[in-house]
């Protein structure tokens, strides 16, 4: 009997350190004389750009010997599982790279610190508002807050074999003049020939993309109701940019098929063997391509194409602080060394994508014609916040019904009208979840 | 006066038994901790979980919903076609593995020059983790630098396919589970008694009637074992798969565990995701229990 009540006082000893387990851990604060310890979670991956973090990093840690930051290589395949489980876990990183479409659900979660108060002038002016638009969301109390400090941003381009597109006699579009959707669709038909094909669509993940292209024509696929409840709405704004790559695909045959399943850089090999002409993409690509393309192989940057307006939905990479990281003013601090216009045109330059600090913008290192760096530089200011950023269940809407939706859907499985409404009802299905 | 004499003995052996068991107690305590901490704790914690609307977050306060998380889930229509793709998953790939392991296992046991180097060699995708598996066998599979498509001379992305890329991870999943099948089959083989195949010998029996009225009903309860343990093996598989396509194309091999995982860790409904880790684990008993049930009986 005694023995069994003993276990008994186990068990639930067992459960308490299991049911406690969520809080507490994190370093001891640190006494005098002793520097302040931060981890920085980074989720560079390009060789160029891990050496541009490290390096600022090094330089940040022999400069402030009592603030010491010990650089975590984190990826990006599986960035938002480990920090559910590590802030559930009371283990998060103090700085943290990620990219605003994570941060509203961590937001509102409670797990990252508001910046408002604490993002020092220069820093705050330097950035423009779009940007800062991207990370601005509700937090955990349903509070307005600044979440993270945008740094890199990406736009989309086209990435043309020059000889094929001179072969091809169309005009060449510049930033000022883009092509126009028909223009563009024209141009990959006059492109397809002999077995090349005009175009190719990397769409193994197509949601983001389809949804960043779709602003073209005023496509927001998310409407906010009189109640703050936001629904999925697939219309004819939202319908024109996914109608035209199924053409593109299936009824002017200008588009690879090949290139369908496949991830962003998976069709470069067949893009190099002048197997298609263009490859949509983000700016990127251009890195692998400079680094990968065969020797005397000639490519360019176009603009991307336009619609009823040149817009793309901006989607930034970020840095925030952890809600419960012990020394938030010290994260910030080396925020915005990190983040100072020298350092980011350093981070574009590794990355090949474009900074939001307005005085790197006019560094020469990213304005160059070389490359591709003043198409890629002019696309900035299409640049608005895509409206996606701000939906609360986004990810699993994406993730649950949009991308096999759309996978099928380019796959010409399902129709366009199927498609949409599949996205409607089962999208809103999802969002019931989170409404408020 | 009878009665006298023998009551008290019985006495005296109860309180031995009861000291007895007291001690046993005493000496399982050591093995009975780290079970209980690390095994019974969390899964109590776990079936407690399932019945609140637990979320990752620092803002929520969890409370007690009762059933709500499992009338939800019997409507969640993704869940289900979640468990039919693990439904046909775990059967195939046990059957597979089944089928191969004991053509290997026969064959291992023949007598064939370098036996024990083969038999060596079989158990070596045993000795690898699954996640290393899947990078592997990633890269078999690759759509350009893949070494099958090299083979075939064909041009197919077999992980994106919409109809590949179930039949795709379930060839890897009957590679991967195929060497402890293999052994503990073999073991088997090797204790059938040598005396049966004589006898049936002498009356003129040939290969496949040793095989089906000896070698079959002999290895049986090895058989029975085995499958049981890798159907669970295999029901619960999540490394492998979240490696090789994590649940994609559009969900096309989404097993129920990645599915749950999702959940909690994507989508941070911890409760929901206890709900569908009780729902698995008490189907996954029931078929066992029905399977054993059906065995033990034919056997009888």
């Amino acid at each position: 009997m005694r023995i069994r009540s003993a276990l008994a006082v186990a068990a639930i000893v067992t459960l308490a350190a299991a049911c406690g387990g969520g809080g507490g851990g994190g370093e001891t604060p640190s006494g005098d004389g002793q520097p302040v310890k931060l981890d920085f979670l980074s989720l560079a991956w390009q060789k160029e750009s891990v050496a541009a973090n490290k390096e600022i990093v090094a330089e940040w840690n022999k400069s402030h010997p009592d603030i010491q930051v010990t650089y975590v290589q984190g990826s990006w395949d599986n960035v938002n599982d480990q920090l559910v489980t590590q802030f559930a876990g009371g283990t998060a990183p103090d700085v943290i790279h990620n990219d605003s479409p994570a941060l509203a659900g961590f937001a509102s979660d409670g797990y990252l610190l508001d910046l408002t108060a604490k993002l020092p002038a220069e820093l705050k002016s330097d950035i423009p508002q779009a940007a800062w638009d991207t990370v601005t969301f509700m937090g955990g109390e349903g509070e307005q807050g600044v979440y993270g400090v945008p740094f890199l941003q990406e736009s989309q381009v086209i990435i043309a074999n020059k000889k094929l597109l001179d072969a091809s006699g169309v005009r060449v579009p510049t930033p000022d003049n883009p092509w126009t959707w028909d223009e563009f669709s024209e141009a990959a038909k006059k492109m397809t020939k002999d077995g090349t094909y005009g175009v190719a669509w990397a769409m193994k993940s197509p949601v983001n993309r389809t949804l960043n292209l779709a602003l073209n024509f005023g496509g927001t696929f998310f409407q906010t109701g009189a109640d703050g409840n936001t629904t999925v709405k697939v219309g004819p704004e939202e319908r024109e940019v996914l109608q035209r790559i199924h053409d593109q695909l299936y009824k002017d045959k200008s588009a690879d098929p090949a290139a369908l399943g496949q991830g962003t850089a998976d069709p470069l090999p067949a893009f190099f063997q002048g197997k298609f002409a263009m490859l949509p993409t983000g700016v990127y690509l251009r890195q692998q391509v400079t680094e990968q393309a065969p020797d005397g192989f000639e490519w360019v940057t176009l603009p991307a194409p336009k619609g009823v307006t040149a817009e793309q939905g901006a989607v930034s990479q970020t840095l925030s602080i952890a809600q419960d990281s012990e020394h938030p003013d010290q994260a910030m601090q080396f925020i915005a060394y990190f983040l100072n216009a020298e350092n980011q045109a350093k981070l574009a330059k590794g990355d090949w994508l474009l900074p939001t600090s307005q005085k790197a913008e006019s560094d020469p290192a990213i304005t160059t014609k070389e490359n591709g760096w003043d198409v890629a530089t002019a696309s900035a200011k299409n640049l608005v916040v895509a409206p996606f950023l701000k939906v609360n269940g986004y990810d699993e809407w994406r993730s649950k019904v949009a991308t096999p939706v759309l996978q099928e859907y380019y796959a010409n499985k399902i129709s366009l009208d199927d498609a949409a409404k599949r996205l409607v009802e089962e999208g809103n299905q999802v969002l019931e979840r989170y409404h408020r | 006066m009878t009665a006298t004499v023998t009551q008290p003995a019985p006495r005296a052996s109860r309180r031995e038994t009861s000291r007895q068991r007291r001690e046993m107690w005493l000496l399982m305590l050591p093995a009975m901790v780290p079970v209980l901490l690390f095994s019974v704790g969390p899964l109590l914690y776990g079936i407690g979980l399932a019945f609140t609307d637990a979320r990752n977050t620092r803002v929520h306060q969890t409370s007690f919903v009762g059933l709500e998380n499992f009338t939800r889930m019997l409507a969640d229509e993704q869940f289900w076609s979640s468990f039919q793709i693990g439904a046909i998953w775990s059967v195939t790939v046990t059957a597979l593995q089944f089928l191969a392991a004991l053509g290997l296992a026969l064959l291992l046991n023949m007598n064939l020059r370098f036996r024990s180097v083969a038999r060596v060699l079989a158990v070596v995708p045993w000795a690898m983790p699954p996640v290393v598996i899947g990078l592997m066998w990633k890269l078999v599979y690759h759509p350009d630098a893949g070494i099958l498509n090299d083979l075939l001379g064909t041009d197919v992305n077999w992980l994106a396919d919409f109809s590949l890329a179930l039949p795709a991870i379930i060839v890897v999943g009957v590679w991967t589970g195929m060497p402890q099948t293999t052994v503990v089959l073999l073991a088997g083989l090797q204790n059938v008694p040598k005396e049966l195949y004589e006898a049936v010998e002498v009356d003129g029996a040939g290969r496949w009637r040793r095989f089906w009225n000896i070698t079959l009903p002999q290895l049986r309860p090895v058989i029975v074992a085995i499958t049981s343990l890798d159907f669970v093996w295999n029901f619960n598989q999540f490394g492998l798969v979240y490696v090789l396509t994590q649940g994609g194309p559009g969900g096309r091999t989404r097993l129920p565990m990645l599915f749950a995982y999702e959940e909690a860790f994507r989508y941070r409904a911890a409760g929901y995701a206890s709900m569908l880790g009780l729902a698995m684990a008490i189907v996954v008993l029931a078929v066992l229990g029905l399977y054993l049930w059906r065995q033990m009986r034919e056997a009888r």
